[in-house]
């Protein structure tokens, strides 16, 4: 077996590292515009806006009650066709994925801008600040101590779910298992391959985040 | 400025209710410049709705509430609200000091953002507000390096940067260890001393008697009885008064 998974990668290990970059590029990509998204998102849903909150709980209701595997042939199917052009499979698949973590997203910064202690409001208006320096210099820095590590978090899951890609064959981990075992025929090192570059990143990015939030939370409580 | 010949508060027939529940039920004082007013009674009575409600951090469901002679019961815009906070300190009995801002910061923030004092003048005043609590050595340190006590005051000096006509506080020295209550309500006396008009709840009956120029006492929604403190510690009228001081003494 160890033969076997050093053979495969000694020949085939450019595809795997290709597969490795279009992994990461897809859920940097993926986190960037659903930070975006979600953060949008999470401004209608903290706003006092009846319908902007019940829009966004449907939103919200949707994407995390529904399979990601469904939203995106949803998405591969209907994009096309709505918007009267051709996207690549890459392209709606990111749609698709920006979608789904988008509400995640929200969810995460509506939480963690709830969570911070009501007190810390009253006394900045107590002093006379307006809402809006209330919120962007006040309870926002002391929520983002916390959003950031959850959005690292996020990043690593988007890193395991982006081998959904592979269902369109898009450049990608798991599309380099597919590539090298539809030639080698050798499925289970071929897989194990995939998999411990997967495990490697997520580890390494983990010990990374967890550096990171001490940091954060070391430098200024 | 405060106007020497107007009140500082003039609260008349102040109504609150969280949905049905009616926690404010008619309340009327007058508080004058320069007057130091203690409130008192039970737990749940009221006292810090209606400490909330003076800064509006709580709607008052009716009545009114004059400010230096202005009605500030009705809508007002967010910029006047805020205007409005600018000119009343409070002071919460867990301290909120931010936890993200150095202690200088604390101090400058709002004076800097909302009056725009420039910079170097609100860092200059924020070291002479520190030094007058001892805290000038700590002003580049985060807050939670401070004790309760060292907290408390430096909650005290920001709500004095933004020169307000009256300071609220609720239970100031509630949250604080035994040892750390003195140093506060120190300074708070001092600040009375100086003719700072004050507004304080508090449990501290040795306290709100010695420095209080009148005593509100507040159970249930009502006040139930308003005097000097001699009057109030001493001689009260009410029934609900004697047994609540009872209690406490
Ligand atoms: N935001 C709110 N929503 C609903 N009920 C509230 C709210 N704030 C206060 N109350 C209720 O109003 C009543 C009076 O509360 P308040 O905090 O003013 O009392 P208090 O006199 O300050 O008591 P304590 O001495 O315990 O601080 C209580 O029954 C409390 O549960
Ligand atoms: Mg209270």
């Amino acid at each position: 077996m160890l033969n076997a998974i050093l053979r495969i990668w000694n020949k085939y290990g450019f595809v795997y590292l290709n597969g490795l970059l279009g992994t990461l590029r897809l859920s940097a990509v993926t986190v960037f515009f659903a930070t975006i998204l979600g953060t949008v998102l999470a401004v209608f849903k903290l706003s006092k806006s009846r319908t902007a909150n019940v829009l966004v709980d449907a939103y919200v209701e949707v994407i995390r009650g529904t399979p990601v595997l469904l939203q995106i042939y949803f998405f591969w199917l209907l994009l096309p066709k709505a918007i009267g052009f051709e996207l690549s499979d890459t392209q709606s698949i990111i749609i698709a994925m920006v979608v789904n973590a988008s509400a995640y997203v929200c969810e995460i910064i509506r939480a963690e801008i709830q969570a911070v202690d009501i007190g810390q409001r009253e006394a900045a208006f107590s002093l006379g600040l307006t809402p809006v320096h209330t919120f962007f210099r006040i309870t926002l820095p002391q929520a983002v101590k916390n959003i950031l590590p959850a959005l690292g978090n996020e990043f690593i899951n988007m890193i395991k779910q982006t081998s959904l890609a592979s269902v369109f064959f898009v450049q990608e981990l798991t599309t380099a298992y597919r590539t090298v075992q539809s030639t080698t025929f050798l499925s289970i090192p071929s897989l194990m391959i995939s998999g411990m570059i997967y495990l490697v990143v997520t580890f390494t990015l983990t010990r990374f985040l967890g550096l990171f939030e001490r940091r954060l939370r070391s430098n200024a409580p | 400025m405060p106007l020497e010949n107007v009140p500082v508060f003039e609260v008349t027939d102040l109504r609150k209710s969280f949905r049905d529940l009616e926690v404010l039920k008619g309340i009327s004082t007058t508080v004058q410049n320069r007057e130091t007013v203690s409130v008192i009674g039970p737990s749940g009575g009221g006292k810090s709705t209606f400490l909330r409600c003076l800064n509006l951090l709580e709607e008052a469901t009716s009545g009114s509430i004059r400010f230096e002679g202005k009605e500030v019961t009705g809508p007002l815009s967010v910029k006047e609200k805020a205007l409005y906070r600018q000119r009343i300190g409070m002071v919460f009995q867990n301290y909120n000091v931010f936890p993200h801002l150095t202690v200088l910061d604390n101090i400058t923030l709002a004076p800097t953002l909302e009056k725009k004092i420039p910079k170097e003048q609100a860092v200059q005043r924020a070291y002479e507000l520190l030094e007058r609590i001892g805290l000038d050595d700590k002003a580049k340190e985060y807050p939670t390096r401070l004790s309760g006590g060292q907290k408390q005051r430096l909650a005290i000096i920001r709500a004095l940067a933004m020169d307000p006509d009256v300071l609220l506080y609720d239970e100031p020295t509630s949250a604080l260890d035994p040892e750390m209550v003195k140093e506060v309500l120190t300074l708070i006396q001092e600040l009375t001393e100086q003719g700072m008009t004050t507004i304080i709840v508090t449990h501290e009956m040795q306290f709100a008697r010695a420095i209080s120029d009148r005593v509100l006492f507040i159970d249930n929604g009502i006040l139930v009885e308003e005097g000097v403190p001699e009057q109030i510690f001493g001689d009260p009228v009410q029934e609900r008064t004697k047994e609540f001081l009872a209690k406490m003494l």
